[in-house]
């Protein structure tokens, strides 16, 4: 049975107005996505993924230029008057942003804002507008949904407001839900919920969903087909287990291989970066990063070819399997001497003013931690990582002892603290935020390097520039603005700032939370890498549970403020991925 | 920079006014302090465009003087008010908890007060010479500038960047000088623009009043209220000007400083 597809892309070009030329960001896209299918969109930041999403429902800037047929429920969206073809999308197409914070109207209830709506697109009645939404978040499981549709955006938790967006994209009964990476802002346990949700919803609406995100082992389990997409071009297509299990395409393989997985080989980087659309060239677009590349593929603009039961655009394709097992590979855990001890910590919030209700963040939290060792700290959000880590650092009071090379650090004050304080450094999850925007690069680093006694201005720049080799960029960098840096860049000025403090213990926040795959790839690389090097003590706190298996020694699971297990990572990974005994809500885990 | 597009007029206003007080002398010989008692209180003509006083002084030139009068007391008590402003702020901003949020609620208790009754009752209390009104301008005039840095550094020290400077030991001197104040440079330039307006408003108040700087030093307040006491006889030309030339600098500060703000919140 062949159905009329929910969308049907046919040579889809996209051009964005940019620095006062239109440079194309999607080129030559032709896909189709049948009702009650899930069609992934994979691809790193660049890759053209969320414009192309965004031009089906024609919520590009002013200015864009879409060329191609775009198919919606069979009507072609090139012949409609624009009037008419806002009113048909916004009927037919359902929208579901990354941060539902920013989709909602924090002044409305939600209630109301659903069935605006509703009204709006379908006329119906104030009432009849507030019933039907009622029923739509009954629908993506808002419990209580009659009472809740009259709460506030703020008044849901992270997972919920985007259920409620889900249920505000389903308000008019669209056929197609473009999903733009609906659970990058969740932890796993809340991630795997959505997108259970999302299944179920095309399931029993025959609902088509294009769902986009950067992360491929996550959509190939929750999706039928994949999409792979580099440097504005589909590049792989086909069903979604056969994508993950025999990639074809080069970059596909390359992007598998740099997702850290449990029980897989560590990530490995992909070199260079995915060219601006200002600099497209023709021919095979990933061939200066490949190592597969030869004359033809730099040459002819590929197309998709079929091979093995799905397409791609490689002149040479894998046919070998993507995937180097590695079972158990966990790192030997040094037996250095002791470098942290902690005991007994505890982090308290209150809450209101005064005496008002103390919660407890942290509870009795005591561990060791040995020089050149890494601890990997992981939980669900909100049990207390990173009170945890700030308690360590000494940035949140606390009860408990820390103990850092013996020395107990509340008892340090003034210019003993301080120094103590330089002995432990900090790299957070947003890299960007964590660089003063007014500081060039090499006031950052020269800052660090001047609070350690580097008095001679000379000295301080030739040590920023070692620093900045040291973790892989070019000294170029040095008079750059944080604004003009990529996020990976950004992730190690950050790190070499870190290290200009020469500390002894090093404090990782999620590293690569905000990072493409292959740009974390390398950073894991290097952080193993500087942790040989310098003996540094390590603590990374994280959700992903591949990530902590790619650094950590030992693994901490972290549940309310407790430390309910710790040991060794190879062991650990076997307790919490493989048994039940744990709630879906301890699993941090992406296996 | 934008804002001196975006607000163009203001800008031309306050140059025009700064231009008009400084160099306006050497452009207008007349003598603002020469008596002739036989062309006293003449409407405008060529030889005296803005009139003459009761005194038979020009008025041009005594506009000029009172300007030069006004901004060497209100830009040296705009500055005054600034250093205390940021100041205190800063020093709430790195207080612990408690004496910060003391610090606060004083704040709050002298934004309560209203400005032109303490301005009197100093200006009744001090022997009035120009350093003492400006010192009481100035230390009457920072208590809305103090509240806005304390608030943009209660911002700030969420930042991670904050973080991770205390975390490389810095101290609050090196917090403030490296990270607070050049983060919170577009603020505290509008905001200082807007205590100029300040100043001047509270001067020509005060001399309005009788009670700023003392003649034969003539600021534009006092020179407005020399005029009302004739405007008996319609010497519309004695209270004209000196009017329209504060409410100019006030708008001139005003829409400045606000096309700034609005410029640093984008």
């Amino acid at each position: 049975m062949i159905a009329t597809p929910a969308l049907a892309l046919t040579r889809v070009c996209v051009a964005l107005p940019r620095g006062g030329r239109l440079v194309p960001v999607v080129e030559d896209v032709s896909l189709s996505v049948a009702p009650g299918e899930i069609l992934a969109i994979v691809g790193e930041s660049g890759s053209g993924k969320t414009t192309l999403a965004l031009a089906i429902p024609r919520l590009l800037p002013p200015g864009a230029v879409v060329t191609g047929d775009i198919e919606l429920a069979g009507q072609k969206l090139g012949a409609m008057p624009a009037r008419s073809l806002r009113e048909f999308c916004g009927a037919k197409v359902g929208v579901v942003f990354q941060d539902p914070w920013a989709a909602l109207n924090p002044t409305m209830s939600v209630g109301a804002q659903i069935a605006e709506g509703i009204r709006l697109h379908l006329g119906a009645s104030r009432r009849a507008g507030w019933m039907r939404a009622v029923e739509l978040l009954d629908e993506v499981g808002i419990d209580d949904a009659r009472a809740r549709a009259a709460d506030y955006p703020h008044m849901f938790s992270g997972g919920m407001r985007q259920r409620v967006m889900i249920s505000a994209a389903l308000a008019c009964g669209p056929d197609l839900l473009i999903a733009d990476e609906p659970t990058s802002g969740l932890d796993a346990a809340l991630r795997e919920q959505i997108l259970e949700l999302l299944a179920r919803l095309r399931r029993e609406r025959r609902l088509a969903v294009l769902l986009i995100s950067h992360d491929i082992s996550l959509m190939a389990r929750h999706s039928d087909r994949a999409a792979v997409f580099y440097a504005g071009r589909c590049v792989e297509i086909g069903g979604a287990a056969e994508v993950m299990r025999a990639p074809l395409h080069r970059y596909t393989v390359a992007l598998l291989r740099a997702s850290p997985r449990v029980g897989v080989a560590p990530p490995a980087a992909i070199p260079g970066t995915m060219p601006e659309p200002e600099s497209f060239v023709p021919g095979c677009r990933f061939a200066p990063r490949c190592a597969h590349a030869a004359p033809p593929c730099d040459a002819v603009t590929p197309a998709l070819g079929e091979m093995a039961g799905h397409l791609s655009t490689c002149v040479f394709p894998c046919v070998d399997g993507a995937i180097v097992q590695s079972a158990g590979a966990t790192l030997p855990r040094p037996a250095g001497r002791e470098l942290l001890r902690v005991s007994k910590l505890s982090v308290w919030y209150r809450h209101g003013w005064g005496g008002g209700a103390a919660r407890a963040a942290v509870r009795d939290v005591s561990f060791t931690l040995a020089a050149g060792e890494c601890l990997g700290v992981v939980g669900a959000s909100g049990s207390g990582k990173t009170s945890l880590a700030r308690a360590v650092l000494q940035q949140v009071a606390h009860d408990g002892r820390v103990v850092l090379e013996g020395c107990d650090l509340a008892s340090l004050r003034g210019r003993a603290g301080r120094a103590a304080r330089r002995r432990m450094q900090l790299v957070f999850q947003a890299p960007a935020a964590s660089l003063d925007p007014v500081q060039s690069v090499g006031a950052a680093i020269g800052e660090a390097l001047l609070l350690g006694g580097w008095r001679d201005a000379r000295a301080r720049r030739d040590r920023a520039a070692a620093l900045l080799a040291q973790v892989g960029l070019a000294d170029s960098l040095l008079d750059r603005s944080p604004s003009t840096l990529s996020g990976g860049q950004a992730q190690r000025v950050a790190i070499a700032r870190a290290l200009a403090a020469e500390p002894v213990l090093l404090v990782l926040d999620e590293p690569t939370a905000s990072l493409d795959v292959s740009t974390a790839a390398g950073l894991l690389a290097l952080l193993r890498d500087l942790a040989g090097r310098h003996g540094l003590g390590y603590i990374v706190i994280t959700h992903d549970l591949a990530v902590a298996s790619v650094l950590a020694h030992r693994l901490a699971l972290m549940r309310d403020g407790r430390v309910v297990e710790i040991g060794e990572t190879a062991q650990m990974l076997r307790d919490i991925v493989g048994s039940t005994s744990f709630s879906p809500l301890d699993r941090p885990m992406d296996a | 920079m934008d804002v001196f597009k975006s607000r163009l007029p203001a800008f031309f206003s306050l140059a025009l006014l700064i231009l008009f007080c400084a160099a306006g002398p050497f452009l207008w010989p007349a003598s603002p302090t020469r008596l002739n008692p036989d062309l006293a209180l003449a409407p405008p003509m060529w030889t005296h465009p803005v009139g003459t006083d009761e005194l038979g002084r020009d008025e041009l030139a005594r506009l000029m003087r009172g300007g030069r009068e006004t901004l060497e007391v209100a830009i040296p008590a705009t500055v005054l008010a600034f250093v205390l402003g940021v100041a205190y702020g800063l020093l709430a901003g790195f207080a612990p908890a408690f004496p910060s949020r003391l610090l606060m609620r004083v704040l709050d208790a002298l934004l309560a007060l209203p400005t032109l009754v303490v301005l009197l009752c100093g200006a009744s209390v001090l022997p009035l010479t120009e350093v003492s009104v400006c010192v009481l301008i100035g230390v009457t005039g920072w208590f809305g500038l103090a509240r806005l840095v304390r608030g943009e550094m209660v911002a700030l020290r969420q930042r991670e960047f904050v973080h991770a400077a205390w975390q490389l030991g810095a101290g609050p001197l090196h917090m403030a000088r490296v990270h607070f104040l050049p983060n919170m440079v577009a603020l505290l330039a509008a905001n200082g623009v807007f205590l100029l307006g300040d100043s001047v408003l509270s001067l020509s108040a005060l001399s309005f009043l009788g009670l700023g700087v003392s003649p034969p030093a003539a600021s534009w307040g006092s020179m407005l209220q020399s005029g009302i006491l004739l405007v008996d006889i319609g010497a519309w030309w004695l209270i004209l000007p000196p009017g329209l030339l504060i409410a100019a600098a006030l708008f001139g500060a005003a829409s400045l400083g606000g096309g700034m703000a609005r410029e640093a919140a984008r």
